[in-house]
């Protein structure tokens, strides 16, 4: 990227400011670039370039510090939350924030893992690419059953977004026409192993209403030409990908919007830019720009822009409103309604099954698919008699055991060296990925007394899975481990987990949509209810979680909020 | 168009100094990355972003054949050499290169100190004495100085906990041939040699034929 493109100090009046750079900041300018908007993207980390900083990236495992392990003494000290990840790790610890610096509280006898990607690009390096539209029957959940409010807008309102944006992003997987999840503009999917084959046959044979399909997943399988012109190529099959991909085979800020964002010369980047708050003009009522607490060296600046897009993460987004404090918005800026913090979400992933699969010896794969397959929903009718709201996806796939499964059998010397190098058993296995109901119990606060470094209040996390999580990931454990015996699997166990929300890293709530101004934060266009300058167009806004990975719906909504934005800016409504 | 990705390629050999011990197969992954990129990028700066791309080089362990010759940060010389002796047990030299060949219990030693706990590293140099304790009594005379197959068949009882030992003792055991497995599959040797190594697949196949004498892959993802 130029240079000139990263500003620090400045006193331009943009027209759009963007917080926060990754999934959704990163279409957010994006789209306001390529409709000729000067656009300043805030990122409170600092720069990684595509390619030059994934300095993790293709190391042999003897090449790297530890093997890719991780040091006890720095884990302990700045890394105590962030090691939970599942992909945290010596080649990407890196992209994830430092617990030392950005410490938080739970409300005693709650817990909740708060994991952290503050750097260029934010969590659009670290996520796990999985892609997934929502459907009618998820939009109308919360209408259904009473649970949080109704979303304010239908399948209808965001198709086309949807279509926009997985035509730029590049997303693998194939059409099923299911009727609990839409399909979406695909590039071919990736293959299935010839156990999954078999079992997908099984499953489609014993249980008809639980379609097998392969996962859906932001990967270039075959890459069109938009996708060479941003400087991206085939997906090849490292699954390292959370060290960053130089091949731009997997979506990210750095390999698909920043470079279309770049291109147009409306974009600046302002890095190393903790937002404070937000500026507000109580006469105009609209947001005339942000208040900065440098990163490094914690001096003070402002930045100012026509509309800005909070785009800072869930739990960032909602901090910053929060914190954003005047006499007509005492408790948090937006929050005339009072709902602002509260009805936190994350998914559900404390139920897991598996078991061996006989034969297939003489089959192998080759490449390291970054991704599994995917049994959707199956519960999305409402059903009384099932004992819980909602329902789960079941996650999965298949492998044969490498050495590290097979070391732990008796035995030493040459024989046991030479069963280690073979391919050992098939083993397949499945995962839930439950929806977690908005509760309004379930909320974040503002510390009352306890700031981080930068002087911004703490946060403090009071959420609980409910017993309808708990009843589900059971259901889900008994279901799972059921279908794995009836597809012939042997050995087959289960457990249900009782891990504490946050680690899905699905952090979603806590500024919810809504038609109705006095129980809502955004209307359908993810834009403030009391501040016409002011949208939200992350995770923060959703109004229930439904199951499916929600990084998809992240970039639909903001590309449809943009378009909103612009209009309205044309109009000068806002 | 052909000879430009080998100059690259040898260039970037050159920068990382790999030239001489990467096999065939590695340079074929190799070149196949490298073709990826050099179509998008040009050469020049390929080779400094594969140089880049070195995170903790500086604090890998480097396998040494000297590492019983000084005290270890965990084990002392005599636990190390006894240590090197388990290693080239559970793993042997076969037509490829052993634990003990490539240093594994120095890189256990490496590796204990800083990711294991102090419970786990006691629990290491217990075990250690209580091989040397058990030859003692049967034999007495320590592990080193017993006879191969006394050697292998001690080690066998521990592995399954009987006779001269109990369940707590085979955990132990287990423990410490995971971090053998670990120490070894890791290491060029074991990912390159013995097991089969394909850092850039190209893509993926979901159905490739398999017979027994096939090495199974060495390279995973990060996290699978």
């Amino acid at each position: 990227m130029k240079e000139q493109v990263y500003i620090n100090k400045t006193s331009e009046v943009y027209d759009a400011i963007v917080i926060g750079s990754g999934i959704s900041g990163g279409w957010a300018a994006k789209e306001f670039c390529e409709r000729g908007h000067k656009t300043l993207m805030i990122e409170r980390g600092g720069v990684v370039e595509h390619r030059k900083d994934y300095i993790g990236e293709n190391t042999p495992m003897w090449k790297q510090d530890l093997r890719g392990r991780v040091e006890n003494i720095l884990v302990d000290q700045q890394h105590k939350i962030q090691k939970q990840c599942y992909a945290f790790g010596n080649n990407t610890k890196h992209f994830f924030g430092n617990d030392r610096d950005l410490p938080y509280t739970t409300k005693e006898g709650t817990e909740f893992s708060w994991i952290r990607g503050n750097m260029l690009g934010g969590k659009s390096l670290l996520w796990h690419r999985q892609t997934y539209r929502l459907g009618e029957y998820d939009f109308n959940a919360n209408k259904l059953d009473g649970y949080g409010n109704d979303w304010p807008i239908r399948s209808k309102d965001i198709e086309k977004w949807y279509s926009h944006v997985e035509i730029h992003a590049g997303i693998s997987g194939a059409k099923e026409n299911l009727p609990n999840l839409p399909d979406s503009e695909f590039l071919p999917p990736f293959e299935m192993t010839a156990p999954e084959k078999d079992i997908q046959a099984k499953f489609a044979k014993l249980y008809p209403e639980r379609p097998m399909i392969m996962g859906r997943t932001a990967h270039l399988t075959k890459p069109t030409e938009l996708h060479i012109s941003q400087g991206r190529v085939k997906c090849q099959a490292r699954n390292e990908c959370h060290a960053g991909c130089s091949f731009g085979g997997y979506f990210s800020t750095q390999s698909s919007t920043l470079p279309a964002a770049a291109k147009t010369g409306n974009l600046h980047i302002a890095p190393n830019s903790v937002v404070h708050s937000l500026i507000y003009d109580e006469v105009s009522n609209r947001i005339k720009g942000v208040r900065i607490i440098d990163n490094n060296d914690l001096s003070e600046r402002e930045y100012f822009a026509k509309v800005v897009f909070v785009c800072a993460s869930t739990i960032g987004s909602t901090q910053i409103l929060m914190n954003s404090v005047s006499k007509k918005f005492p408790n948090g800026i937006a929050n005339s309604s009072g709902v602002l913090g509260h009805y936190l979400m994350d998914h559900n992933y404390n139920s897991v099954a598996s078991g061996d699969v006989s034969g297939f010896e003489d089959e192998y794969y080759s490449g390291r698919r970054p991704s599994g397959i995917m049994i959707p929903n199956f519960y999305y009718k409402p059903d009384p008699k099932r004992g819980f709201l909602r329902g789960y996806a079941l996650g999965g796939g298949a492998y044969r055991e490498g050495w590290d499964a097979q070391q732990h059998q008796d035995g030493l010397g040459i024989d046991y060296k030479n069963k280690l190098k073979q391919a050992g058993k098939w083993r397949f296995g499945l995962f839930a990925q439950g929806e977690m109901l908005p509760r309004f119990e379930n909320q974040m606060r503002l510390h009352p007394t306890l700031k981080d470094k930068w002087g911004i209040p703490q946060i403090e996390f009071d959420v609980r899975f409910s017993e309808n999580e708990k009843l589900m990931m059971e259901d889900a454990t008994e279901q799972s481990m059921k279908m794995l015996k009836a597809a012939g699997l042997t050995n087959v166990t289960g457990r249900t987990k009782h891990g504490p929300p946050g680690l899905a890293i699905h952090e979603l709530g806590t500024a919810r949509m809504g038609r109705d101004p006095k129980t809502s934060v955004l209307n359908g266009f993810n834009q403030s209810h009391d501040i016409p300058n002011l949208f939200v167009t992350d995770g923060a806004s959703f109004c229930s979680s439904a199951v499916q990975n929600p990084s998809l719906t992240f970039m639909a909504l903001t590309a449809r909020a943009v378009d909103f934005a612009v209009k309205e800016l044309a109009a000068k409504r806002i | 168009m052909k000879n430009d990705h080998c100059s690259i390629h040898n260039a970037v050999d050159g920068l990382t100094g790999e030239s001489t011990s990467v096999t065939e197969k590695q340079k074929q992954s190799r070149r196949r990355f490298l073709k990826g990129l050099t179509t998008m990028l040009g050469g020049a700066t390929v080779g400094s972003m594969l140089t880049g791309n070195a995170i903790s080089v500086a604090m890998a362990y480097v396998p040494s054949s000297d590492s019983i010759l000084t005290d270890g940060k965990v084990f002392n010389k005599a636990q190390l050499t006894l240590l090197k002796q388990i290693c080239a047990i559970v793993i042997p030299k076969t037509e490829t290169l052993g634990a003990a060949e490539v240093d594994t219990h120095g890189f256990i030693d490496n590796q204990l100190f800083h990711c294991h706990s102090k419970a786990q590293q006691k629990r290491a140099i217990e075990l250690l004495n209580l091989i040397n304790r058990t030859a003692e009594k049967s034999f007495s005379t320590l592990f080193l100085n017993i006879n191969a197959d006394q050697q292998f068949n001690l080690l066998t009882e521990l592995d399954r906990g009987e006779l001269r030992f109990d369940q707590t003792q085979r955990e132990a055991f287990k423990e410490l041939k995971r971090f053998i497995c670990f120490g070894y599959y890791t290491s060029e040797v074991g990912a390159t040699q013995e097991l089969r190594y394909d850092p850039v697949p190209g893509g993926f196949k979901g159905s490739i034929p398999y017979k027994s004498s096939d090495p199974s892959w060495s390279t995973r993802g990060l996290f699978d």
